[in-house]
């Protein structure tokens, strides 16, 4: 009787079959860590110790691993999260003042949600858009060659029009600059939550 | 002419005594009347305070593990966190010196890590039982205001003022060391910085453990 | 002869053993690299690096971790360059960054590897000004280790030891870069029973004992070397004392024993040594209650009312919880003065006598190391004898294969590759199928066939039949190239068997009919009542029908341990006269007239005999409490009084008597046991046979057919008079609670949490629990709340109205 037969049935289902996919079971702990995050809207006690009886090892190990990975929320985060990077290139082409402009834009302090629950604001270490610094990710959707102004109109955008599902094109084209690669693919799907956009685990394709 | 050599003997011997007739006198009237003691003297061990009245020291042996004469017998515990003995978790709860045993060498106030136990030029420590001659931490400990313990302290003859003035030895000898250190605590027991926050994670609360 | 290769270290060639880690290689040639991560008995990490030595490679002279390198041939190492040293000494600096420094409240200070090594290898100042991390502290982690996150240097030792070795992986970091910090899961705290060793496995003073917390520093504290008393392992030990008490004991690497290791019971249990409700001056039952008496008086009066009796009316219980010296005096005085055979050290909780002390062919601990199969058919490892359990984790995690029956889970479970379950009372049944290997158990008989086997064999609980363990013997006696380790698991009976404190032995493992040998031990001795005694259970039953007229209770507490609690107080309450040699009044000892204040373990030297038949020396570290003796002491006084002189005053003595009359013991000289000269005692018998061997053979037990039978199994924290004790782990004895089958807690019905009535006197909680095979019940032994509880094989249960 594990807690995580309560879950949605759905993710009940994707659980079993990611367990199965590995040939040791501790392998399952990420991915199932991203399944019982959409369960619960975060990484809760409650979803590390459900993924711990789910693998077969104790809550310690799993809030290890959940600890050990930024991209695992252990707090509650708002409906954007918002990222920015301050790893050297972008440290050098403004990135601070981007994520200062950030948080005066969405009232919240690196670190911290807001208190409706609209943004996170964080600072994140290098996302692979050197050429575009400064960057920001919002729901882990990149917008490259943000100034702090662009910065606040990007925000002052998703506050007033409050998108369902978050893409980096549309983002980019409103309010990027410089991209790292203009010949990039252009990516239809976005992620519906606080969490990345790979297929097993929500998009917008497939909705909630 | 040995009868004039006899005859003078007996006056002989006042040579000595007429020489130093004229001379100043080098005995004192003791105990009305005190010899200034050298700096550096070594005299009976206190036990000091912080400024806000805090004792310093937190019971961590280190004394009683060089005392040569192993006359030191110390016994740490926890600080009770709502009224602290000193600063830090630990505080020294037993705290004796067995006077007759003490050689006064100043070991302990080198060893010393908080300049908790410091030496006095108080001398006079005459008991009538051997069990007197155990000084227990009480008498050990200065008043809040760095006056040291002295069962006569209202009598005239005990100089308090120079008791309070500390000792020369331990200045030369501090845990600093060096001259331009003196006077600066270079050690607290204080492992956490109080004007940080206190890093996220676990609380004791959270552990589920009883004690602690 | 392994093989070795040939490497350079600074300059000098050393032939070293091949496949060994640098660091371990360099030590033994007494190169010795400082580190805080590696530890001889964990596996590898290179996480500390402080271990870093230059080894010349392909591309000149690079830093490598010592502790990861294997050494090959050809390797030339330089442990002492300046290259090393500003390693070091950066490694160091980088180390102490954010360690407080606050060395001297800290309780590692004085014996800290991060004190030593900065005095020997670190820079003399650090450049760091910033802040350091700052946590709350100390938070406790469990409820004897404190843990103070901010002198922590991250070597990951304590959550190896956790896994790897306790295999309860309950300590982990979490977070990353310069945020990490050890901690466990929230409300789940490491409730190990090894979680001791992590205190003692810190390099530096992060893991700290509750118990040991500003109690003493390292340089005023006195070392013994001896053996933990709590189990029948004999874990060596380091017992700490200052000012005459005991304060800590510590693990020893006794490699063919304990590796180091202990149970926190092993290492917390001292405390009871120094109770407060020690029995300190000799109590003689007057009108009103107990009286003190001085030891001249409470001597006469026994002298007198034991010489008063015929030999067969008197018998005495116990001699487990005491060195063999003090057994053997037990045995001569019970023999040659009282003229009595009603001898036993086991409370009718144990085995045969002579299975437990002579099985043939006997195992040894490290046997477990070399076995491609090991079979546990007995007790919860890890609750009767945790540093065994530690031995077999340690053999499965090499490779080997384990097999465990029981009738409920166990704590080898999880690592076990076969797990043969069968219901309590229906061994012997599911034994012969297994045997035989019948549909369900081919794979577990498989695993059996491929030798070399070591056979644990034990009985399960105390509701379980003894034979049944004689009968699991017996089947792996008929393996090919097996080995045997019965597992009996109170302090010293293995001792206490050698030395003849058995109805069916005599001193040296010797049947009591063997007469040639009873011969020549009257010889000795000066009289020897001859043939078999009566058991525990016999005298109880006699001393209770009025056959048997006085008792002699030695360390031993029928009224809690034996399998009729009912009828040993029914024994001792009708007994004329009962003398109890006990540290504290038990519920048995309550009801003696005498009782005469023993010495316990850590006030009295002698030797002690292990499960593999391990002769270790065991010695006092603190003066006996208040008035307390040694039990050959005081019984040679009493010989004394009764006209004989038994010359058992001096342990030295009582040694070489047993070397001289115990023929297992032959030859066994002082020089033998020092803990100087090799340190980890010898198995005896040293050389030749010893005259009794048993060999096990299959032997057919009944079923028991009922309703719901009992596994009454025994739990590492219980409720008995050591544990209740010792402060520090008097609060996790385990209460009591019945696990039943989903399927049987339907029937009755009861839910979890509910609370049922067992025998209508003992009410409990319910776990369901589908380890428990349908048709059984655990309920564990001597906990709170199951004191009394008759081990019978079948019980009544029922539901309560209103409960849970």
């Amino acid at each position: 009787m594990t807690a995580a037969a309560n879950w949605e049935a759905g993710r009940r289902e994707r659980a079993k079959t990611m367990l199965g996919a590995y040939p040791d079971r501790r392998s399952a702990i990420m991915p199932l860590l991203y399944l019982a995050s959409l369960e619960y809207g975060h990484v809760t006690e409650q979803a590390m110790t459900d993924v711990a009886e789910l693998v077969g090892v104790t809550p310690a190990q799993v809030q290890s691993v959940a600890s050990f990975y930024t991209m695992f929320k252990r707090e509650e985060v708002g409906k954007y999260l918002v990222s920015v990077c301050t790893s050297i290139s972008c440290h050098l082409l403004g990135g601070d003042a981007v994520i200062d402009a950030v948080e005066d834009a969405t009232g919240v302090e690196r670190g911290r949600t807001g208190d409706d629950g609209t943004f996170s604001v964080e600072r994140a270490e290098c996302i692979g858009a050197c050429g575009g610094a400064p960057a920001v990710q919002v729901n882990y959707e990149t917008v490259e060659g943000l100034t702090p102004d662009k910065a606040k109109a990007l925000v002052k955008w998703l506050a007033d029009s409050q998108p369902e599902v978050v893409l980096a094109d549309e983002m980019q084209q409103l309010f990027g600059g410089v991209r790292s690669f203009d010949w990039g693919p252009l990516e239809s799907e976005g992620p519906v939550a606080a969490v990345p956009a790979f297929g097993p685990f929500g998009s917008a394709k497939e909705g909630r | 002419m040995t009868w004039i050599s006899d005859l003078l003997g007996p006056f002989k011997g006042f040579a000595v005594t007429m020489r130093q007739v004229g001379k100043p006198r080098v005995t004192r009237k003791y105990p009305q009347e005190k010899r200034v003691k050298p700096p550096r003297f070594h005299g009976r061990h206190v036990l000091n305070r912080y400024e806000d009245g805090m004792e310093k020291c937190i019971g961590c042996e280190l004394c009683a593990g060089v005392c040569p004469a192993n006359c030191i017998y110390v016994r740490g515990a926890d600080n009770p966190p709502d009224n602290p003995v000193s600063p830090g978790e630990r505080y020294g709860f037993v705290y004796e010196i067995n006077m007759l045993r003490c050689i006064y060498c100043a070991m302990c106030v080198e060893a010393c890590p908080t300049e908790a136990i410091t030496m006095t030029h108080l001398f006079e420590m005459s008991v009538t039982s051997k069990e007197d001659a155990i000084y227990t931490k009480d008498e050990l400990l200065v008043d809040p205001d760095g006056t040291p313990n002295h069962p006569q302290a209202e009598s005239p003859l005990i100089d308090v003022k120079e008791l309070r003035l500390g000792d020369g030895w331990m200045r030369a000898t501090s845990s600093a060391g060096r001259a331009e250190y003196e006077g600066v605590v270079a050690w607290t027991p204080q492992a956490r910085n109080p004007d940080l926050p206190v890093e996220a994670g676990q609380s004791a609360e959270s552990t589920g453990g009883d004690d602690g | 002869m392994p093989d070795t290769v040939s490497i350079n270290i600074n300059g000098v060639a050393h032939d070293v053993e091949a496949g060994q880690r640098l660091i371990v290689a360099a030590e033994s040639v007494g190169e010795v690299i400082p580190r805080f991560c590696h530890h001889d008995k964990l596996e590898p990490v290179g996480k500390c690096r402080m271990c870093l030595v230059e080894v010349e490679g392909p591309r000149g002279k690079v830093l490598m971790p010592s502790c990861t390198l294997l050494v090959s041939d050809g390797m030339v190492v330089d442990t002492e360059s300046a290259v090393v040293k500003k390693a070091q000494e950066g490694v160091l600096e980088f180390l102490l960054i954010n360690h407080p420094l606050d060395c001297p409240i800290c309780d590692k200070g004085g014996e800290c590897p991060l004190q030593d090594q900065t005095m020997q290898w670190g820079p003399g100042e650090s450049r760091f000004v910033e802040a350091k991390r700052n946590f709350e502290k100390p938070i406790p982690v469990s409820d004897v280790v404190l843990l103070d996150r901010e002198r922590c240097v991250l070597c990951d030792r304590c959550v190896r030891a956790a896994d790897d070795i306790a295999g309860d992986p309950l300590l982990t970091f979490i977070d990353r870069g310069n945020h990490v910090q050890i901690q466990t899961f929230p409300n789940e705290p490491f409730s190990s029973y090894f979680s001791g060793n992590t205190v003692q496995l810190c390099p530096v003073g992060a893991l700290t004992s509750v118990d040991y917390r500003f109690k003493a520093r390292p340089w005023d504290l006195g070392h013994t070397r001896s053996v933990s008393f709590v189990d029948t392992v004999h874990s060596s030990v380091d017992a700490q004392t200052s000012r005459g008490k005991l304060v800590r004991v510590y693990g020893i690497e006794n490699d063919r024993v304990n590796e180091g290791w202990l149970s926190d019971k092993d290492r917390f249990i001292f405390s009871a040594v120094h109770s407060p409700d020690r029995v300190t001056a000799p109590l003689v039952r007057g009108d009103d209650g107990f009286e003190e008496a001085s030891w001249s008086d409470a001597m006469a009066l026994v002298a007198s009312r034991l010489g008063g009796y015929l030999g067969g009316e008197v018998g005495a219980i116990g001699g487990a919880n005491n060195t063999n010296e003090e057994a053997y005096t037990l045995a001569k005085f019970m023999r040659s003065v009282v003229g009595s055979s009603n001898l036993d050290a086991q409370l009718g909780d144990g085995l045969n006598p002579h299975l437990a002390a002579t099985v043939t062919p006997r195992a040894t601990i490290d046997d477990l190391d070399r076995a491609a199969t090991i079979f546990v058919w007995g007790p919860d490892l890890k609750e009767t004898l945790p540093v065994l359990y530690l031995r077999v984790r340690k053999a499965v995690r090499n490779g080997a294969t384990l097999v465990v029956a029981s009738p409920a889970g166990t704590g080898l479970d999880a690592i076990a590759a076969h797990v043969v379950r069968y219901r309590a009372g229906s061994g012997s049944d599911v034994l012969r199928k297994f045997a035989s290997g019948d549909k369900g158990y081919e794979g577990a008989r498989e695993a059996l066939d491929a030798g070399p086997v070591v056979g644990l064999v034990g009985r399960s609980s105390l509701a379980e039949d003894p034979m049944m363990a004689e009968a699991a013997a017996g089947v792996v006696r008929s393996l090919p190239d097996s080995k045997l380790l019965t597992l009996l698991t109170r302090a010293n009976i293995y001792g206490a068997l050698d030395m003849g404190l058995a109805p069916n032995l005599l001193p040296g493992r010797v049947s009591t009919a063997d007469d040639e040998h009873a011969e020549m031990l009257e010889d000795a001795w000066g009289h020897l009542p001859r043939g078999t005694g009566r058991s525990t259970t016999q005298m109880l039953e006699d001393l209770a029908s009025g056959a048997m007229r006085a008792m002699v209770l030695v360390g031993a507490d029928p009224v809690r341990d034996c399998p009729d609690p009912g009828l040993a107080q029914r024994a001792l309450e009708a007994a004329e006269f009962v003398v109890a040699f006990d540290a504290f009044v038990t519920d048995s000892s309550i009801h003696a007239d005498v009782i005469l204040p023993a010495a316990v373990w850590g006030e009295v030297s002698g030797t002690a005999t292990n499960l593999e038949g391990r002769v270790q020396e065991v010695n006092a570290s603190v003066r006996p409490a208040g008035q307390a003796r040694s039990l050959n002491a005081a019984l040679d006084d009493i010989a004394h009084l009764m006209g004989v002189d038994l010359r058992a005053a001096k342990v030295a003595d009582v040694t070489r008597e047993i070397a001289a009359v115990a023929p297992a013991y032959a030859g066994i000289t002082p020089d033998h046991l020092t803990f100087e000269s090799d340190g980890d005692g010898v198995i005896v018998p040293l050389e030749g046979e010893q005259p009794l061997k048993f060999i096990p053979v299959e032997v057919s037990v009944p079923v028991v057919t009922s309703r719901l039978t009992l596994h009454f199994p025994d739990a590492l924290y219980d409720d008995g008079v050591w544990n209740r004790n010792a402060p520090t782990i008097a609060g996790l004895a385990r209460q009591a609670e019945a696990r039943l089958h989903p399927r049987d807690a339907s029937m009755l019905p009861v839910h979890e949490g509910d609370i049922v009535s067992i025998e209508e006197r003992f009410v409990m909680p319910v776990t369901l629990d589908d380890t428990v095979p349908v048709g059984s019940i655990v309920v564990p032994r001597n906990v709170v709340g199951t004191k009394g509880l008759t081990a019978s094989t079948s019980v009544k249960v029922e539901a309560v109205e209103g409960g849970a």
